[in-house]
């Protein structure tokens, strides 16, 4: 008797701690915080110079822009598809606006036009996927040489400088705040991120986005144009690469043809980083954002440390594959309970 | 799809081709480049076209320039072009390799085929070409060291700017900066960036080893990647060489860096004979199958050095589109 309950006693404890592990390993946002922290924690013990507000503003202006595009590839991922534009769009976007900006058309026609072109992108993109029912992939590997040539045609393979300090300011400046600094580019991102985690969240087209890639069918058998749907989230990946892409080209300040060459594979691998399931239905927003710092980080930590530049590149791909395989480990030990 | 080059060729060749006078013989030869568009490649033309026309107006033959590069710098498509060229039967090829192995084989054709070929700028040493103009990047990148360490006054950290892990030109700069700068024992090398030829990650490398070394005292950027990105992008490069405790030498003097020169953010610049590509290419071409002149299979074009010394001459060299002239010592 005695003993059973002795046993009982400790049986409840331990599912008491394992249900508190798996509230934290449930969520992969948790547990990339915990990398992150670590990482951070780990960098600043080795290098006096990761903590310095320096080195900090320069990640935040490095890190929106990564971000920005993140966002809007993760929702095409929750779907079920891929967007390989992002990169090419991200340079197009970009180039048109400083077109339009050395063409003498103010400001806001420009961002406007850039805006436009992503987000034009992204409907081509979502209408091949939605109306014809091609591949993403190949769509969007598509779109990804028809934005670059387009890119590369428009300024014969020059880059366009000498943007005006306005639109410089976007990507360059940092509101002053007490003895803190914002920079202006980290503010746009955070806004963003606040848009798109609410559209997730809290909206109907939300709920239909985490749900498409599962059960399409009974969404259409419900009367739900998935369609539509489809076409919505290609056009706003389009609209965010296109922002991503106005934020880049202001804080080199320089738009050039050949920029953000092979970023869309980095920006996907960011976004799964964070948690976002490559089989559609499962990510979040503070799981995007914080896979994307967390690849920022690892990137900065590596140069502030000296690590050969050889040995960077493996180091990259080795931590994105151990990333994953915990993020694997972690979502079958969920579903085996 | 295919066709593309050989439509592109017909179209440079209407635009090139000197006016027809028959009753002298014709020589026909191509420069052929990396990719279309590139503004130092452009340059480059620019001097094949004048050597041609000189050449055509002083010598025996007449002189049909056909200058010829696929759309973007590929490999496949540069093969393409070359064997359009051979087809037409010219007389002589100057080409500038986009890959070293791919471009071999379609240069040994052109060889079997009777026409000889020689390299610019970008070699294929494994090929049957005659020979390869080109500057020395070991050398110039002892230049450049020695450059960076008169400016810090033989003392101090310096960092590395570099491209694309392997290039062999890149690698060359590099090796050669190294070598010399060991032999400064008060100089240490502290970091080596690779930017993968992209702007943001040259200008983002450049900040980092900033913060990482805030003592820093020279850059050496073996390409011109990050200075691509304009005013602001770098500022703790920018805030650092105000002070002036920071010197950069960087390769290439193309205008805008010019004007970075003059404006004090950059100490010397490193330039490539761009003109020299076309011109002395022709003239090369030219000896060898007029006068059967036998050449080396090595031709150094030398290199410009650009300091504050010299630079106002270098910008009236760009804008006169001159560059014959020599450049006044730096």
């Amino acid at each position: 008797m005695a003993n059973r309950a002795v046993i009982q006693e400790v049986g409840s404890t331990t599912s008491r701690l394992r249900q508190l592990l798996n509230a934290v390993v449930g969520r992969q946002e948790l547990v990339i915080l915990g990398v992150l922290a670590l990482a951070a924690l780990t960098l600043s013990l080795l290098s006096e110079n990761f903590f310095q507000s320096t080195n900090l503003l320069n990640l935040a202006r490095g890190v929106s822009w990564f971000a920005v595009a993140a966002l809007g590839v993760s929702m095409v991922i929750l779907i079920g598809g891929i967007d390989l534009s992002v990169g090419a769009v991200m340079a197009l976007s970009g180039l048109v606006c400083a077109l339009m900006l050395r063409a003498g058309l103010g400001l806001p026609v420009a961002i406007g036009a850039g805006l436009l072109t992503g987000t034009t992108v992204g409907l081509l993109n979502g209408l091949l996927v939605a109306r014809f029912n091609l591949q993403p992939f190949i769509v969007t590997l598509g779109t990804m040489g028809v934005a670059r040539g387009l890119a590369l045609g428009l300024t014969n393979g020059a880059p366009i400088r000498d943007l005006p300090p306005s639109f410089r300011a976007i990507g360059q400046y940092d509101l002053p705040l007490g003895p803190f600094s914002l920079p202006v580019s980290l503010l746009i991102m955070l806004c963003l991120a606040g848009m798109v985690a609410l559209l997730l969240e809290r909206t109907v087209l939300g709920r239909y986005i985490y749900a498409l890639a599962r059960d399409e069918q009974a969404l259409l058998l419900a009367g739900i144009p998935t369609g539509r749907i489809k076409l919505i989230v290609y056009a706003l990946s389009g609209l965010l690469a296109g922002c991503s892409g106005l934020i880049m080209t202001a804080w080199l300040g320089v738009a050039a043809p050949t920029a953000a060459d092979g970023y869309e594979l980095d920006i996907i691998a960011a976004a799964v980083i964070g948690g976002t399931s490559l089989f559609g239905g499962e990510g979040s927003v503070p799981g995007v954002v914080i896979g994307t710092l967390l690849m920022l980080i690892l990137r900065n930590g590596m140069v502030l440390l000296g690590l050969p530049a050889y040995w960077q590149i493996g180091a990259i791909g080795v931590m994105i594959l151990t990333l994953v395989l915990v993020d694997h480990l972690r979502r079958s030990r969920l579903r085996g309970l | 799809m295919c066709r593309t080059p050989l439509l592109l060729l017909l179209l440079l060749v209407a635009c090139t081709s000197a006016a027809v006078e028959p009753q002298r013989p014709r020589l026909t030869l191509a420069w052929v480049s990396k990719s279309l568009g590139n503004p130092v490649f452009d340059h480059g033309r620019d001097g094949a076209i004048q050597r041609a026309r000189e050449l055509s107006a002083s010598g025996a033959y007449e002189i049909e320039l056909v200058a010829a590069a696929p759309a973007s710098a590929d490999a496949v498509e540069q093969t393409r072009v070359l064997d359009d060229l051979i087809a037409r039967r010219v007389d002589g090829i100057a080409v500038s390799c986009n890959d070293p192995i791919a471009c071999a084989e379609p240069i040994d054709r052109a060889v079997a085929a009777g026409i000889p070929v020689m390299t610019w700028d970008s070699d294929a040493p494994e090929s049957g070409r005659f020979t390869f103009l080109s500057i020395d990047n070991t050398a110039a990148g002892r230049e450049a060291a020695r450059l960076l360490a008169d400016a810090i006054g033989g003392a101090g950290k310096v960092a590395i700017i570099t491209g694309v892990p392997g290039g062999l030109n890149l690698e060359q700069r590099v090796a050669g900066f190294r070598a010399v700068i060991a032999d400064y024992p008060a100089i240490t090398v502290v970091a080596e960036v690779a930017t993968d030829e992209d702007i943001s990650k040259g200008v983002r490398g450049v900040e980092e080893v900033m913060q990482a070394h805030p003592d820093l005292r020279g850059w050496f950027f073996a390409g011109m990647w990050p200075l691509i990105a304009d005013r602001g992008a770098m500022p703790q490069w920018e805030a650092a060489t105000r002070a002036g405790q920071l010197k950069t030498v960087c390769f290439d003097t193309l205008p805008f860096q010019l004007e970075l020169l003059r404006e004090g953010y950059l100490t010397a610049l490193i330039g490539q004979k761009y003109w020299g590509w076309g011109y002395d290419s022709i003239q090369i071409l030219y000896d060898t199958i007029v006068h059967g002149r036998a050449v080396p299979t090595f031709i150094d074009t030398g290199i410009d050095i650009v300091t504050d010394k010299n630079v106002e001459a270098m910008i009236r060299a760009w804008e006169t589109n001159d560059f014959q002239r020599p450049l006044p010592p730096p």
